[in-house]
């Protein structure tokens, strides 16, 4: 059974919190989730079955030529950043 | 607004202009904004360049999680609120090169992730047919856009049923091609093994038109498929005697609603009528069966792998590169204040669910059992499709929700008919759904899904169902006249 507290470190491992209420809210909603999530453990014979990562196989895939093409330029990548200094973006110091 | 073909007579006449077209769109969609909410961005400006395709100079929109350079572009989330790509998405491209026009992009749920029109940060897409219903979604804005009459068609994306459940909805037709048919570069990823992109319009034709335009290959996006040489508007009228469809008894059979609401039984009762009339047009139809298990376990096992990847795919949003800065002393602290303040709760309940599937001693049990669940569902489609041509449901189990509706969508009963169209992006099939008439007042759509690779055939299919239907250009305001 999930706790409110496994909800807090799930949400901390994708880097966000929520309010108290919220947690409560996902709680609840964790009840259908796991009823929903008990369907798909009742298959007998389901672990022999390979897993399906996409829709269909792909018997013919292109490579392209290793060349540099589709660029941005260095004004692009940083037009949507908040702070920039010397053409790159700015952070506060990683080694304190 | 009329029809592309429609539209087009007028262009080449010179009855209107492309000018005229545009302003008469920008006009509309500021008219219907306020009520219905279906834009984040209206354009000021026109951009136009000409070309020779069918649809030159016809104004259009596009879902706002397409990458437009230049131009606004949220996802509907305020964590992407101020964000100006800096470049375009093919679809976009591509359109901008066949002469199409601009009008603006659409309001989704948040980040492509819900299906009721209700979770974007610029507020509620309201039903053109009754503004206190939900259009569902998640491409709400570009099914209302087209269903008001703004635009002739829309762009949206598709990774449960996000275009096919809001064209029912909106008595729109809304399609999705077989998977990578369409380039996906520059769409923004919710969950790339189910991402399809795809067309709102107002008939099968136009839908036709404006597909041929925008597929093919893309060396961008490296599982688009190759050009396939087949024009799916030359297609649309070839003969369909003798072509098999079929449809899943434990979907549709009367028997398991029986004390559903009077509206299920009268969709599921339209439904049959169609049967009968497909069967008229010179289809063969059969009912199948499906074990009741496995559809009931295809909602849980889409949301455990659309989570589980759209965990993935938006750890991209920290606000460091683009997006609002957070606070913090570090680095950590800023990204995690940026995305604690920029998703909404019922993101980060997807990613919560996201995360809990993804832990280490959930992996094997849920993530890798979806997937394996996944297989099994694809793998019986495409034994029907030996036999058969196309698979036809009800696009939903009612028409569009009230916003207070109290009926559980997620409920034993309604698990199954309210959710089979993410068996098209399980197994990447060709699906469209066309208006199957009315219910109380209220549109409702009929869902059509081929094989993979056969989307002209689909095209096909659904162009002759139609014309049988006669539920073309289904727009409320020439309804009501």
């Amino acid at each position: 059974m999930v706790t409110k507290d496994d909800l807090k470190v799930y949400a901390a491992k994708l880097m966000f919190d929520m309010d108290d209420e919220g947690y409560d809210r996902t709680l609840k909603e964790f009840e259908t989730i796991e009823k929903h999530m008990e369907i798909i453990g009742k298959f007998d014979g389901i672990e022999n079955v390979e897993p399906c990562v996409f829709p269909y196989v792909i018997y013919h895939a292109d490579y392209r030529e290793d060349i540099a093409n589709n660029t941005l330029t260095n004004e692009e990548v940083l037009k949507n950043a908040h702070d920039t200094k010397a053409n790159q973006i700015k952070v506060p110091k990683v080694v304190e | 607004m009329k029809s592309i073909m429609d539209l087009r007579n007028d262009l080449d006449n010179n009855k209107t202009t492309h000018t005229d077209l545009f302003n008469e769109a920008i006009l509309k969609a500021h008219k219907y904004q306020d009520e219905f909410n279906s834009f984040v961005t209206i354009m000021d400006n026109m951009y136009y360049t000409k070309s020779d395709t069918l649809i030159d100079g016809i104004p259009y929109a596009l879902k706002d999680n397409f990458s437009t350079k230049g131009i606004l572009t949220t996802a509907s989330s305020n964590i992407l609120k101020d964000y100006i790509p800096v470049y375009d998405a093919t679809v976009y491209k591509k359109l901008k090169d066949a002469g199409a026009v601009l009008v603006g992009k659409t309001v989704l749920d948040e980040l492509a992730m819900g299906g009721t029109g209700t979770t974007g940060h610029t507020g509620s897409v309201k039903n053109p047919w009754d503004p206190s219903r939900q259009i569902g979604g998640s491409s709400s804005g570009s099914a209302a856009s087209v269903a008001l009459g703004i635009v002739p068609f829309s762009i949206g994306s598709d990774t449960g049923d996000s275009i096919r459940k809001p064209a029912a909805f909106g008595g729109v037709v809304g399609f999705k091609p077989t998977y990578g048919r369409i380039s996906r570069y520059g769409l923004f990823a919710f969950a790339s093994s189910l991402d399809h992109v795809g067309v709102f319009a107002r008939n099968v034709k136009d839908t036709a038109i404006v597909t041929d335009i925008i597929k093919g290959k893309d060396e961008r996006d490296m599982t688009s498929l190759p050009d396939e040489n087949i024009n799916y508007v030359d297609n649309l009228d070839n003969d369909i005697k003798g072509k098999k469809l079929f449809y899943i008894k434990e979907v549709v059979d009367l028997n398991l609603y029986k004390d559903a609401g009077e509206e299920t039984i009268s969709v599921l009762n339209k439904f049959y009528e169609t049967v009968e009339k497909c069967k008229k047009l010179g289809f063969e139809v059969d009912e199948v069966s499906v074990d009741e298990k496995l559809l009931k376990a295809i909602y849980p096992s889409y949301m455990t792998i659309s989570c589980a990847e759209a965990t993935s795919n938006n750890s991209n949003l920290t606000g460091i590169i683009f997006g609002p800065r957070g606070e913090g002393k570090n680095i950590n602290e800023i990204m995690f204040d940026a995305r604690t303040k920029g998703f909404s709760e019922l993101i980060k309940r997807r990613f919560i669910q996201g995360s809990y599937i993804l832990q280490r001693e959930n992996q094997e049990r849920l993530f890798k059992n979806a997937q394996r669940l996944r297989r099994i569902i694809v793998d019986k489609m495409n034994e029907f499709y030996e036999k058969y041509d196309a698979m036809i449901l009800p696009a939903s189990g009612g028409i569009a929700p009230k916003f207070d509706s109290e009926i559980d969508r997620m409920s034993d009963r309604y698990l199954i008919l309210e959710n089979h169209m993410a068996i098209a992006n399980f197994g990447g099939f060709p699906s469209i759904t066309i208006p199957n008439g009315m219910v109380n007042n209220m549109p409702i759509g009929l869902n059509i899904t081929g094989a993979c690779f056969k989307d002209s055939l689909t095209l096909n299919i659904a162009n002759k169902i139609e014309e049988e239907l006669g539920y073309k250009n289904l727009i409320k305001e020439e309804y009501d006249v």
